[in-house]
């Protein structure tokens, strides 16, 4: 399409008067033995987003011994930049990560850039022309700023978590926070990793945007190598065993030179998305935690003025991972701040939550679906999310129809266990 | 081309169909963007006031200000705004930069009505009490400690921009300082509050699924009933033009790399050349391939990391060329590499038919995504109407870039780039590790 027509197409796209199915939803299907494909259509706007997930990312052995991390994220640098040019002229957004459970490409352009784009996207995938000498480049640029994390408060307190937390050393939990081993590899080697990657079965190929089921099907003709039906070994990761909550240290200080507050993370393993008892966790964590007037906020920062921040964090997917009661203060200010940290968690374990603060947290939950909802690409990602991690589709929202249902009571039964304090560890970060 | 840009510059900013773009006796801006096909419904009051319009007396009261606004107000207790927009599942907060204090809310369209009359209650009827400001002063110190004394690159950062803009009202940290948050009393947060909390000082952007008359209606009822009153912020000096130092020095504990700055000033964001400025950005900053690295890390190999970014504020910018290197080079090196790099981009080489034309393609590709989000779409109304004078170039910024040529983009490189006052950086760290201050100059030779 001429410039003109689309300058025209984007004044039309103000959205007074523009349809579009709010509920629009997932539309799925299966390529061939190891391939599926999504699509969320939506016509409002004329773009298009391809978002092929493969099933292999950080938590990998294989992945971490192949070195396919650097494999998958470094194959559009060619010497000559010649891909991320085509990328430039074609004025799409590409991009490549590996994350803990997959290894993405995504592409996103205007709609009649669609067979461009995916022309490039598929010669990204087969490109064997790494750049070593950028290879070389990242690789040292990593290790400099592998030295800044010394000052990081919130990277420190994550490694030191881990390897409290999780008991073997290769737990792919705990070496996330380790650093990385160097790349040895040559640009064939590489280039061997990214191609096994992609071809591992279970891959899917989403579309999200102005485009039909047909255009889809067309897109994906030719769009990835054939399937390889023999995984390779090693690829599913393997979490080892937590550490029990007696066995923690009961507190861990971490020291960063010049800090002037003290940092606490009073945590326990999370409770996985898999877990029945999820859609309970979802309405205490919201109250304890989860907004801005919440029981830790409430207690730590609009009473007394002890922090600005405070809050739970959680980490883990499926398999647990961290969660934590959070904050901080000045660091004449930490004993009081301590105190009131773990009186808030005393206090709600004890007593549970109100019938208000129940209704409150159901509304919040109900209401913050449409947050997700505002995209396509949201859509997808959310599909895209769930089966990732195994869960059924509509499982994420169905938690939240499922809380609903639960009583006070039901709730307060679940806080009775999972809060309880003998189960929660403190990590702090003070001043060296 | 000159021809269609006159005739762009002097057109009128249509809105969308149904869309409202008022200015109430009072002197409110209200803009009101309906899109049903939008799940949420964001607000935005944006108040035209940040800390670049502060004085020695009330330094560090924007965002001091921004806190204290959730302090409770006539009608309604500390903390049922909070509650109230959470319970209806949806999320509010507050920034505040060198240019604006803007607060904002996205909620379901049920909820909309309570956020009209929630901040139109505490747009004047606010109660600034002693406990409050009490409260928020360690609130808010316990921010800079996290922001800005506990980060090494924000401590940088903010030093940096104290010592390049000077006597400048961008040279503060819109944050504000310890200092400046102790010295606030009662008496001066209240006078801040009616100099600059007014009808006539302040923009409501709604944007989603909304009935745009009844929504209009509702303004009027809330915030058309506020008297007008208070006293305008000062102007703010455009940076284009404006006296920097030529070179700067500044230590800090970051990794052990040295890091050179070139930077350059550009004009303010409502400049006749602004749309080119804009696209320049584009082609230097937003793209796959800096030109910038190209020439320093790829081609020349002289550093670890290079590149082009740029900053962007209401009465000016600037472009900035970086390199990284580790801790063996020599300062006057790093920095005479920069200026090569700018001479070799001045033959303008990033510069074509069909680069300009992607460029455009990406800046609508942009924008195109932007306005399936509420929020996106509020802000950039509410930034057009304060930055640029008119609301409706959030609706026509497609068709305003699509006239900019390859001239006018050269043209704002020359005037800008390769003729404006350059300002140098150099950074050092504090702390090099041993391997590498006296092993690190043998890297060039591996790499």
């Amino acid at each position: 399409m001429a410039l003109p027509a689309l300058l025209l197409s984007a004044a039309a796209l103000a959205g007074v008067g523009a349809t579009v199915d709010p509920a629009a939803e997932v539309v799925a299907w299966t390529v061939d033995a190891g391939t599926s494909a999504a699509l969320v259509e939506d016509h409002r706007a004329p773009t298009i987003t391809v978002r092929i997930e493969f099933p292999a990312g950080k938590y990998s052995p294989w992945v971490r011994a192949h070195h396919a991390v650097e494999a998958f994220e470094h194959q559009d640098d060619d010497p000559a930049r010649a891909l991320k040019k085509r990328a430039d002229a074609l004025a799409a957004e590409v991009s490549l990560e590996v994350d803990d459970r997959a290894a993405t490409i995504e592409g996103t352009c205007l709609s009649a850039d669609l067979d461009a784009l995916l022309a490039l996207m598929k010669d990204v995938l087969t490109n064997r022309d790494y750049d070593e000498k950028e290879l070389r480049r990242a690789g040292r640029e990593q290790s400099i700023e592998w030295k800044g994390n010394d000052t990081n408060v919130s990277f420190r307190m994550h490694q030191s978590v881990a390897r409290a937390m999780f008991r073997d050393a290769d737990d792919p939990r705990r070496l996330r926070w380790e650093k990385p081993p160097s790349v040895e590899t040559g640009a064939a080697a590489l280039a061997e990793a990214r191609d096994a990657l992609v071809r591992i079965p279970g891959r899917v190929v989403g579309f999200a945007g102005d485009l039909t089921r047909a255009q889809a099907e067309r897109a994906m003709v030719g769009l990835l190598p054939p399937v390889d039906p023999r995984a390779p070994e090693g690829l599913t990761p393997r979490f080892g065993p937590l550490v029990g909550a007696a066995e923690r240290p009961k507190d861990t200080p971490i020291r960063i030179r010049k800090l002037t507050q003290v940092y606490f993370a009073l945590g326990r393993d999370s409770l996985p998305w898999d877990d029945p008892r999820r859609p309970a966790y979802l309405v205490a964590n919201h109250v304890l935690g989860g907004h801005f007037y919440s029981r830790l906020y409430v207690a730590l920062r609009h009473e007394g003025g002890e922090t600005y921040g405070a809050g739970t964090r959680e980490e883990g997917d499926v398999a647990p991972g961290l969660y934590a009661a959070a904050t901080f203060t000045r660091a004449p200010n930490a004993k009081t701040t301590e105190t009131k940290l773990r009186g808030v968690l005393d206090v709600f374990h004890a007593q549970g939550i109100t019938e208000e603060e129940r209704k409150a947290a159901i509304g919040y939950l109900t209401g913050s679906r449409a947050f997700g909802r505002q995209s396509p690409e949201q859509i997808l990602e959310r599909y895209l999310v769930e089966r990732r991690l195994g869960l059924p589709p509509g499982k994420i929202d169905a938690d939240v129809d499922r809380a609903a249902a639960l009583s006070l009571d039901e709730i307060n039964r679940f806080i009775d266990d999972f809060y309880d304090p003998a189960q929660f560890t403190m990590v702090r970060a003070v001043a060296e | 081309m000159l021809v269609a840009s006159i005739l762009l510059a002097f057109a009128a900013t249509p809105l969308p169909t149904g869309a409202i773009d008022r200015t109430l006796p009072n002197g409110l801006e209200v803009t009101i963007v309906p899109d049903r096909s939008m799940p949420l419904v964001a607000t935005q009051i944006w108040i035209h006031v940040g800390s670049a319009n502060e004085d020695a007396d009330s330094r560090g009261l924007a965002h001091l200000f921004e806190h204290l606004m959730f302090g409770g107000s006539a009608a309604y207790a500390k903390g049922d705004y909070s509650k109230f927009v959470t319970a209806a599942g949806g999320d509010e907060n507050a920034f505040t930069s060198e240019d604006e204090t803007v607060y904002v809310s996205e909620v379901p369209p049920d909820a909309v009505e309570g956020v009209i009359r929630r901040e139109a209650d505490r747009l004047r009827n606010l109660i600034v009490s002693q406990a409050n400001l009490d409260n928020e002063k360690k609130i808010v110190t316990e921010e800079l400690r996290l922001r800005t004394e506990n980060d090494p690159m924000a401590r940088l950062l903010v030093k940096a921009q104290k010592a390049l803009l000077g006597r400048h009202p961008y040279a503060f940290d819109p944050s504000g300082s310890k200092e400046d948050v102790q010295r606030t009393t009662v008496e001066g947060a209240r006078a801040f509050y009616d100099r600059y909390y007014r009808p006539n000082e302040a923009h409501v952007v709604i944007a989603g699924p909304v009935d745009p008359d009844a929504s209009l209606a509702l303004v009027e009822e809330t915030f058309g009933r506020i008297e007008s009153g208070g006293q305008g912020a000062s102007d703010v000096p455009p940076l284009y033009g404006w006296p920097f130092p030529g070179k700067l020095a500044l230590k800090e504990d970051i990794p052990p790399v040295e890091v050179a700055l070139v930077g350059v000033p550009l004009p303010p964001a409502d400049a006749p050349d602004a749309w080119a400025v804009e696209v320049l950005l584009k082609l230097l900053t937003g793209r796959e391939v800096d030109p910038a690295r190209e020439i320093v890390v790829t081609k020349r190999r002289k550093a670890i990391e290079a590149g082009i970014e740029a900053i962007s504020l209401r009465r000016g910018g600037g472009i900035v060329f970086y390199s990284a290197s580790l801790p063996y080079r020599r300062e006057a090196t790093a920095l005479r590499i920069l200026d090569e790099t700018i001479r070799e981009l001045d033959k303008k080489e990033w510069l074509s038919d069909a680069s300009l034309a992607a460029a455009k393609r990406s800046l609508l590709l942009e924008e195109t995504r932007e306005h399936r989000f509420a929020e996106a779409l509020a802000d950039r109304v509410g930034r057009e109407r304060w930055w640029r004078g008119d609301a409706g170039l959030a609706f026509t910024r497609a068709a305003r870039i699509g006239a900019v040529s390859r001239e006018d983009v050269a043209a704002a490189w020359d005037r800008y780039v390769r003729d404006g006052a350059r300002i140098r950086v150099y950074v050092k760290p504090e702390h090099v590790p041993f391997a590498i201050r006296m092993f690190g100059w043998l890297y060039p030779l591996f790499s």
